[in-house]
């Protein structure tokens, strides 16, 4: 007896330094990349190491080697289900993209979108982009910042336009395309030359033309933040996301729309509605993490980019949505405000 | 009082049917272990099936910290090594290092639980919220389980070292903490396929 007791003790002990150890190895492997190793050798050593403490578990501290059958059968059969899950739900969704990723007619295209892109827009997306804090996202600056400059309303207009003139680099060097705006874009070389081609606005720049926002960067800002559940033609989805296109214009014109739509987006909002005829209830969140100029940007795209924009449309501007920030209302006062301005 | 008797008599006659000679306590643990099983592949297979797929962050790679979570992995490790110790000392009917174990594996699985408090609150503070992404989703709902299962199996540790106190514990009982350690080892690897799949591989 002393014996058995004895050796079942030391094995635990063993076993336990061998789930130590082993845990400690998976770590360093992690850690300490090991270039001769190769990523994949890594994952199959992550993948055989656990499967071994697995085991080990199993077999030692539940005594499985030594207990009845039957109990192993449970077990397994559970196991082996729990397996067929997972290998299903594996192949289902993560092994279709990673196959598409080697295609090579799929590398070719990757690498012709990416020779489109700007090399700063770029860095942005590729290094996490909306992954990164909202003080680095607002303290990066952006492709569409480069491309124009924006003059602060002078006392000659309605202080609710901007002047956008064309970035120094391509007003000097373009001073006989004043008139021809299709010339711009064509002149402005290298990084700027995909936004500038992208923006309707920002082609007129040599022109002096007063131009109201940076519609490229409004739609940017909606891509990024909005899209996912309004779709990227303002459609939203029936039964969980509410419609922008159409919907936000119609509220605009009502009294207190203006401020509403913008209390929507930087406040949030909860609580049932109807739009439409179709009852919602899910949660918008508050985007006051944001800047102040991607905030009214996506606004005027929402209410221009799918239709004529609402009579009587005064777009947004960062002062506007930077007066609204003191009320920090809650989604729950939004909602309040949505049923005072007579909307269900 | 005379069918107690006759009962007491031919006890053989009296007792219950078995299909089994296995003790009903321990094959429903095992019956139940198979169907957490499940329940586990299905949790993490949807971790995995949305991985990559979040529109915004915060990202995985923003937020684990690997050595953390090796010494909260190795925690919950040892604690399942006291787990064996204090079913061993049960069984040779050593009340005070059975009481001593069990204590020790409870009080390893708070530890473990302070680990995860403490990284839910960093994620949190990060911006990540189980409504942010498809991470937060899949990540809170997976590593919430598996603390809401630790936690039970502390409760359950607990009562048992309480019940030592309140009535004899004998080597007889030991199937009781036996089912309790079955419960244990199987969070414990749980968490070991967790924090390969969930967390290394992400950094590869």
């Amino acid at each position: 007896m002393a014996e058995s007791k004895h050796s079942s003790v030391t094995s635990y002990v063993i076993v336990a330094l061998i789930l130590g150890v082993i845990t400690y190895i998976e770590f360093a492997l992690v850690e300490y990349p090991q270039a001769w190793l190769g990523s994949t050798w890594t994952l199959v050593w992550l993948i055989a190491l656990s499967i071994v403490k697995f085991i080990m578990v199993v077999m030692f501290f539940m005594h499985l080697k030594d207990d009845d059958r039957t109990y192993t059968g449970f077990f397994s059969s559970g196991m082996f289900i729990a397996l067929a899950t997972f290998v299903g739900l594996t192949a289902m969704f993560v092994l279709p993209r990673a196959v598409a990723s080697t295609k090579p007619e799929n590398v070719a295209a990757a690498n012709a979108a990416h020779a489109e892109v700007p090399e700063a827009l770029l860095e942005n997306v590729e290094t996490g982009g909306a992954s990164r804090t909202p003080d680095q996202i607002a303290d990066t600056p952006r492709v569409a910042d480069r491309s124009v400059g924006i003059t602060p309303p002078t006392a000659s207009n309605d202080a609710s336009t901007y002047s956008v003139t064309a970035p120094t680099t391509a007003a000097a060097g373009t001073p006989a395309a004043a008139g021809t705006p299709e010339a711009a874009p064509a002149q402005a070389g290298g990084a700027d030359e995909a936004p500038a081609a992208a923006t309707p606005a920002a082609e007129t720049p040599a022109a002096a033309a007063p131009v109201e926002w940076d519609a490229a960067h409004g739609a940017t800002v909606f891509n990024s933040n909005c899209m996912a559940c309004h779709q990227a033609t303002g459609q939203g989805i029936p039964g969980a996301f509410p419609p922008l296109a159409g919907h936000a214009a119609d509220i605009y014109t009502l009294d207190g729309g203006r401020t509403y739509l913008l209390d929507t987006v930087l406040f949030g909002l909860q609580g049932q509605i109807n739009v439409n005829g179709a009852v919602y209830n899910g949660v918008m969140p508050a985007w006051n993490h944001l800047p102040d100029g991607d905030i009214a940007d996506a606004l005027n795209h929402v209410l221009t980019a799918w239709g004529t924009a609402p009579a009587g449309f005064t777009p947004f501007t960062a002062a506007d949505v930077e007066a609204r920030r003191p009320d920090a209302l809650t989604a729950a006062d939004v909602h309040a405000h949505r049923e005072a301005i007579g909307l269900q | 009082m005379s069918a107690e008797a006759s009962t007491a008599a031919t006890g053989a006659v009296a007792a219950p049917y078995r299909s089994s000679k296995l003790p009903d306590v321990k094959l429903m643990m095992w019956v139940f272990l198979a169907s957490d099983t499940m329940f586990f592949g299905s949790l993490i297979g949807t971790y995995l099936a949305y991985h990559n797929r979040s529109l915004v962050g915060p990202m995985p790679r923003d937020l684990f910290d690997i050595p953390l979570t090796t010494v909260s992995t190795f925690v919950l490790l040892m604690s399942s090594f006291l787990m064996v110790l204090a079913l061993h000392s049960l069984r040779e009917s050593d009340i005070g290092k059975f009481r001593l174990w069990t204590l020790g594996v409870a009080v390893f699985g708070s530890i473990f639980l302070g680990f995860q408090v403490y990284e839910f609150t960093h994620f949190a503070n990060a911006g990540l919220s189980i409504h942010q992404n498809l991470f937060g989703t899949t990540f809170f709902i997976l590593t919430g389980t598996h603390g809401v299962h630790v936690t039970v199996g502390v409760l359950w540790l607990v009562s048992l070292l309480i019940t030592s106190y309140l009535r004899p514990m004998q080597a007889k009982d030991a199937v009781y903490l036996e089912i309790a350690g079955l419960y244990w080892h199987f969070v414990d690897i749980v968490w070991i396929v967790i924090f390969t799949v969930v967390y290394l591989v992400e950094f590869l």
